[in-house]
């Protein structure tokens, strides 16, 4: 088994806006981790059924106002949406935690709203 | 150590329906664009208003938007104000607060209706909002008689159902 850097994500608030007080739920996203090298792939995974918007590219913000882009090359016909899960990549493995306030803007096929889900991450590498 | 993954949960209910008459509340948003000054709820009082919640990044809301400067050409004359209300998803540094990025939106997608930014969530909070795109249809009287949300188009059947309301209001007198 490939060794992956341990990524605690701990839920702050399901969405920023739609919240997760109702028993209904979905479950959009999940973010896993893939070393390369001395690099950490962050890869953010939407649910089936979930499009991540790429108009408004999903970013890990730190503590201290630092921002990490994912982006990936494909995007559906439209260029709304990821056509494969969107990356960031983490240089110098181990050298800092990754942590900080993952925010993606989501969309769920058949439903035509977005919301943004926001995610606090918290981890060794 | 296999992959770790948490799933955000989330809860929809998009269904548009319509609501018991309450009175809407009042905005005050200082920044418009298409509006020489800003709009308040108590000036368009004997007038129906369809408040629109979007923003240009989301993809939903782009395309409903054709469906607005539809209502907003047949019926403006009638009586009918609709509002667009620019809530932005992310912080200031995705863009989407600029004035200016807005005013591009708003030429891209023929936008003649006033549009108000909400960058700090305000009104999106003081209706209760939590999608994108969402609509709230308010009476001649100042009341909130429907509230929705999802992308529609032209002619489709929430276009039709939303245009309805519309008339249904406006009949009203």
């Amino acid at each position: 088994m490939r060794r992956t850097a341990a990524l605690i994500l701990a839920l702050v608030a399901a969405c920023a806006r739609g919240r997760a007080s109702t028993p209904d739920a979905a479950r959009p996203l999940a973010l896993r981790t893939v070393p390369v090298g001395d690099s950490l792939r962050l890869v953010l995974e939407a649910a089936p059924g979930w499009r991540i918007n790429a108009r408004v590219k999903p970013v890990l913000e730190s503590a201290d106002g630092t921002l990490l882009r994912f982006d990936a090359p494909g995007l559906t016909p439209d260029s709304a949406y990821f056509a494969e899960p969107p990356v960031a990549v983490v240089a110098a493995r181990g050298r800092h935690p990754i942590r900080g306030t993952l925010r993606a803007s989501v969309c769920a096929a058949g439903e035509a709203v977005c919301r943004v889900v926001r995610l606090e991450v918290r981890g060794d590498r | 150590m296999p992959k770790t993954a948490l799933f955000a949960v989330l809860s929809l209910a998009l269904a548009g329906s319509a609501t018991g008459p309450r009175p809407a509340p009042s905005w005050r948003n200082t920044s418009w664009l298409n509006a020489d000054r800003p709009i308040t709820l108590e000036s368009l009082r004997g007038r129906v208003v369809l408040l629109n919640f979007w923003v240009f990044t989301c993809y939903n809301c782009t395309n409903t938007v054709p469906s607005l400067v539809d209502f907003d050409a047949k019926y403006r004359e009638r009586g009918l104000t609709v509002i667009g209300v620019h809530t932005p998803e992310f912080p200031p540094y995705a863009g989407e607060h600029d004035r200016s990025n807005v005013q591009r939106a708003l030429e891209q997608y023929h936008i003649k209706y006033p549009v108000a930014q909400d960058n700090d969530d305000r009104t999106w909070n003081l209706y209760g909002i939590r999608y994108w795109p969402s609509f709230v249809l308010i009476d001649r009287k100042g009341r909130i008689r429907y509230e929705g949300a999802g992308e529609f188009h032209v002619g489709d059947a929430d276009y039709r159902l939303w245009e309805g309301r519309i008339r249904e209001l406006l009949e009203e007198g």
